[in-house]
């Protein structure tokens, strides 16, 4: 799991010290401002990130490649106007590179809806892909567990769907998922909870038929 | 919801946080720990979505051809750098932002997306808009065609003219006439 880096910051100018927040990613990103070539390195260590969010989202491999390339382009022109802050908890605007990509996939994602009219996911499909890729030679039987399992994600509201896949695809703390969707940490942990309650309910349903 | 049931929801809540912290750091195991103070229920479906929801990823091809894309962009950026436009600074990549952004703000605060909708009043006026201009544009097209001097000049035209006239000159047509 990403988790997020503390360290000294530098003495600030009324003298103390503070420990603050550092990005895991800083040297990456330092090295993306002096050289733009070097941005492939952030660009590799996150492709499979952003396009599963995006896949996930949308249930669609090519509109996922399309977001993808639209994510890692705005942020390769923006990254200028990154900024590494603190966690959430630590003050407002707080952001991690991770964080940071991951809002401008959210809002790639939005504006993708938007432009396109298109509602979110094809569930069975998902599902199915999904389920290739748990375990080729486990049939029929896991795919259909998967399947039923994405099917109780996807009829969630959106916001309880993608903190459930942000928290369990991509691994994220509940901090940074607070980044990503805007929200405080309390709103996204009792968020998750009553999803993963709604989940739990549908697939009990689900095993009794 | 009364204050004491969300102070309830909001401390399960954080039980179920905990529980997931551990669950996810469990990498290569199909179930959380058992000595969970959590809901079975809610246990099951925590270790059911983290075997279920694995990552997807795209295809090589996909990646190689995105990397391409992103060393085009970054060339293209250090292009202004190297002439010193941004001598000393930050380097604003504002070729790739063109291409990337289409117009809107990838940044910008966007917390009700799922909600937003187009604006339909103005999406109609445009479709009414562009269809009033491509009818006017046809019968200006065909209104040309019509006024537009050697009309009806090509070979078929010609042909077709021939046996008009000869069929309102005598009725008929030799085919083998030269």
């Amino acid at each position: 799991m990403a988790g997020p880096v503390f360290g000294k910051a530098r003495p600030s100018e009324e003298g103390g010290s503070r420990v603050t927040h550092l990005d895991r990613d800083r040297t990456l990103v330092d090295a993306a401002r002096r050289d733009p070539a070097e941005f492939d390195a952030l660009y590799r260590r996150y492709l499979a990130q952003v396009y599963s969010y995006a896949y996930y989202e949308l249930g669609d491999h090519h509109e996922a490649e399309d977001v993808t390339e639209r994510t890692f382009l705005a942020a390769l022109a923006n990254l200028d106007r990154f900024e590494e802050r603190a966690r959430p908890a630590d003050g407002d605007g707080a952001s991690t590179f991770r964080v940071w990509l991951f809002r401008i996939a959210r809002n790639v994602v939005a504006n993708q809806r938007r432009t396109q009219r298109r509602r979110p996911v094809a569930p069975i499909e998902a599902a199915a892909h999904v389920a290739d890729g748990v375990d080729v030679e486990a049939g029929a039987a896991t795919r259909d567990e998967a399947a039923d399992a994405w099917r109780a994600v996807a009829r969630l509201p959106a916001d309880r769907r993608r903190a459930i896949v942000l928290r369990f695809v991509e691994e994220m703390s509940t901090a940074e998922i607070a980044g990503v969707l805007g929200k405080s940490e309390g709103a996204v942990r009792v968020l998750i909870h009553r999803a993963l309650r709604t989940v739990a309910r549908d697939l009990d349903r689900g095993g009794r038929r | 919801m009364t204050p004491f049931e969300r102070d309830g929801t909001e401390v399960e809540a954080l039980l179920t946080d905990l529980y997931l912290e551990r669950v996810l750091a469990r990498h290569g195991t199909d179930r959380g720990p058992a000595d969970a103070d959590l809901d079975p229920a809610l246990r099951r479906a925590s270790d059911r979505l983290r075997r279920d929801l694995t990552r997807v990823h795209p295809s090589f091809r996909f990646e190689e051809r995105l990397a391409l894309r992103l060393a085009e962009a970054a060339a293209a950026a250090r292009l202004p750098a190297a002439a010193g436009a941004g001598a000393g600074g930050v380097v604003t990549f504002r070729g790739a932002a063109a291409v990337a952004n289409d117009g809107f703000d990838p940044l910008a605060d966007d917390p009700d997306d799922e909600r937003r909708e187009l604006p339909v009043p103005l999406l109609i006026g445009g479709a009414l808009t562009s269809a009033a201009i491509s009818i006017a544009g046809a019968a200006a097209y065909v209104a040309w065609r019509w006024a537009r001097p050697g009309r009806g000049a090509g070979p078929m035209v010609r042909a077709a003219r021939a046996v008009r006239e000869a069929h309102r000159a005598g009725g008929g047509f030799d085919m083998s006439a030269r």
